[in-house]
């Protein structure tokens, strides 16, 4: 059995973003270890979770990765201040080679956070949506909707501001005017 | 051959059709007020309410004519209800405001509620729609209710505006006679027709509504001074492409003495070929904005906006002018502007709407007869 690959190498496989004979020499050794099998297999399913999360809007990964990059500059500051350092025997020491595997896994996993799916520049909203047409203010949600509808109205005037939008319209049975919005949480 | 194309189109025309669903309307709506309402409810009319199958959804058209009486001893100027069906829009809900009111103690009134609800034919049980009392204005700008919409606040800018706007029309009927005040309610009538004809589609999220081809770019507002207002709009912009407007964000600056928690701005949008419509607003977030005197702010809107004519055209952004169209100060109490301070294109407050269709129902006369009630 060769050497095992590092992680980083694994987690570029699952990602399919390997290229040429490093693909083909990875490739190789995953298909015969059910070590690296496995590895490559928790990458997988790391990368659909994080796939599934990035389609959250809420979330503000520039500022997640902000954070991340904060503390561990942190975290190396407050290393450097409570350790002393040790003699380095050779190239690399353990510890060397520890904290360079986890910059690298880190770097890997900044990464495939950093790619989430393309920002929405196409038409495909998955929110709530408010709209005004000749009956009424809608809010769809998905293939359900709830119409707000101007019956009996003259003049109607819409309005949008904030979350909400409105429509004004004098009612000809009562004669009074009615103001009716709709909101999107 | 022929036949299976004829039941295919029956079947077809089934669909497009829609085919009635019994729906037993009286569970389907539940209306709560609280035990210690001021309004109580005296009766429901559904009666023209139904559903239809179109295809694999069902269509719920609700008219519901509510009617309520002045449980208070003080007169009722404003009321909003809640309207919620959390089955088919969980993320939305609905209000109906009737400002503009004069319930007097004991007095009945009618409210209109008209929803049309599209969901998939497997539903589960409960009711439809839940409609529930979130405010009632008094006279002398009492409030009660819980007020999780903000109407207090929606309720007195109106009732403010409403007073504001009485009070000129009585002034002009008093100085310049009748002629006046008719020639006051034409030109009202004709401002409102005036008015664009402008359909807007709203995202949350300043997130794209649309296969925006054009360039975005930053847009900057120009804002109308208005020299009485307590607060100030200093700059403003919003990222425009075509026919899309988002997050648009203004600075402000408070210079009353008094610390100010909400500021509304109006927007208006020139297209480019020069008309001018009022898009909306742009309210400080709730609970966002606390601006002591003489301090500024940010008010900004996590949405996009695209707007379009009633035939789907688009309407190009050219560009966009702000005005301070109500302030609320710490203490909460409201600012609306003058009349004279307030541009062409600025909405006539809902009681100038009811007064200009009073005319335009009943004639001068009967006008005359409103105004002199307050």
């Amino acid at each position: 059995m060769s050497k095992h690959p590092s992680e980083a190498n694994l987690a570029l496989l699952a990602g399919g973003e390997l290229s040429g004979w490093r693909r083909w020499s990875v490739a190789r050794h995953v298909a015969g270890c059910d070590q690296c099998q496995h590895e490559v297999a928790e990458f997988s399913t790391l990368r659909e979770e994080v796939r599934v999360m990035a389609e959250m809007p809420q979330l503000s990964w520039n500022s997640l990765a902000a954070e991340m990059r904060a503390n561990v500059r942190l975290g190396l500051e407050a290393g450097q201040c409570v350790t002393e350092r040790p003699a380095v025997h050779g190239a690399f020491s353990l510890r060397a080679m520890v904290a360079c595997g986890s910059l690298a896994m880190l770097l890997v996993v900044g990464f495939l956070i950093e790619q989430p799916a393309p920002r929405a520049k196409e038409s495909k909203v998955a929110e709530a949506v408010l709209e005004t047409n000749g009956s009424g203010i809608q809010v769809t949600e998905g293939s359900q909707s709830m119409m707000l509808l101007n019956v009996g109205s003259r003049d109607v005037q819409y309005q949008a501001g904030g979350s909400a939008m409105g429509a004004r319209y004098v009612n000809s049975d009562t004669g009074q005017v009615t103001i009716n919005n709709v909101y999107v949480q | 051959m022929c036949s299976k194309v004829a039941a295919a189109a029956f079947v077809g025309a089934m669909a497009l059709c829609g085919q009635d669903v019994p729906l037993d309307l009286h569970s389907s709506i539940d209306i709560k007020l609280p035990p210690d309402s001021p309004v109580a409810l005296l009766n429901t009319n559904v009666r023209d309410s139904g559903a239809s199958q179109r295809g694999g959804a069902m269509v719920i058209d609700l008219h519901m004519a509510l009617s309520l009486r002045n449980s208070d001893s003080r007169t009722i100027r404003g009321i909003t209800l809640l309207v919620t069906a959390q089955e088919v829009t969980p993320g939305g809900k609905a209000s109906v405001t009737v400002p503009s009111l004069n319930v007097a103690s004991g007095e009945a009134f009618p409210v209109r509620i008209d929803l049309r609800l599209l969901r998939p034919l497997q539903a589960g049980a409960g009711p439809l729609v839940q409609v529930s009392l979130d405010g009632v204005l008094f006279a002398g700008f009492d409030f009660y209710g819980p007020n999780r919409l903000n109407s207090r606040r929606s309720m007195t800018v109106w009732e403010m505006e409403a007073e504001r706007d009485r009070q000129y029309f009585k002034s002009v009927l008093a100085s310049t006679g009748p002629e006046a005040l008719k020639r006051e309610m034409l030109d009202s009538l004709a401002r409102q027709q005036e008015r664009p004809r402008i359909d807007v589609r709203l995202s949350r999220g300043g997130r794209s509504v649309t296969s925006a081809a054009e360039p975005e770019r930053m847009a900057r507002f120009a804002f109308l001074k208005m020299p009485d207002a307590p607060v100030e709009a200093i700059d403003g912009w919003a990222e425009v492409a075509g026919n899309e407007a988002r997050t648009p964000t203004i600075q402000v600056q408070n210079r009353s003495s008094r610390p100010v928690r909400y500021v509304e701005i109006g927007w208006i949008v020139k297209d480019r070929e020069g008309h001018e419509f009022l898009a909306g607003s742009v309210p400080a977030a709730e609970g966002d904005l606390l601006l002591p005197p003489g301090k500024t702010g940010r008010v900004l809107q996590d949405t996009a906006l695209r707007f379009s004519r009633s035939a789907g055209e688009p309407v190009a952004i050219a560009s966009m002018t702000g005005f301070v169209s109500n302030v609320e100060f710490a203490n909460g109490r409201v600012w609306v502007p003058s009349r004279a301070s307030l541009p062409r294109m600025a909405p006539p407050s809902p009681e100038e709407q009811r007064l200009a269709d009073l005319y335009r129902t009943k004639g001068l006369a009967a006008v005359v007869e409103e105004l002199r009630k307050y």
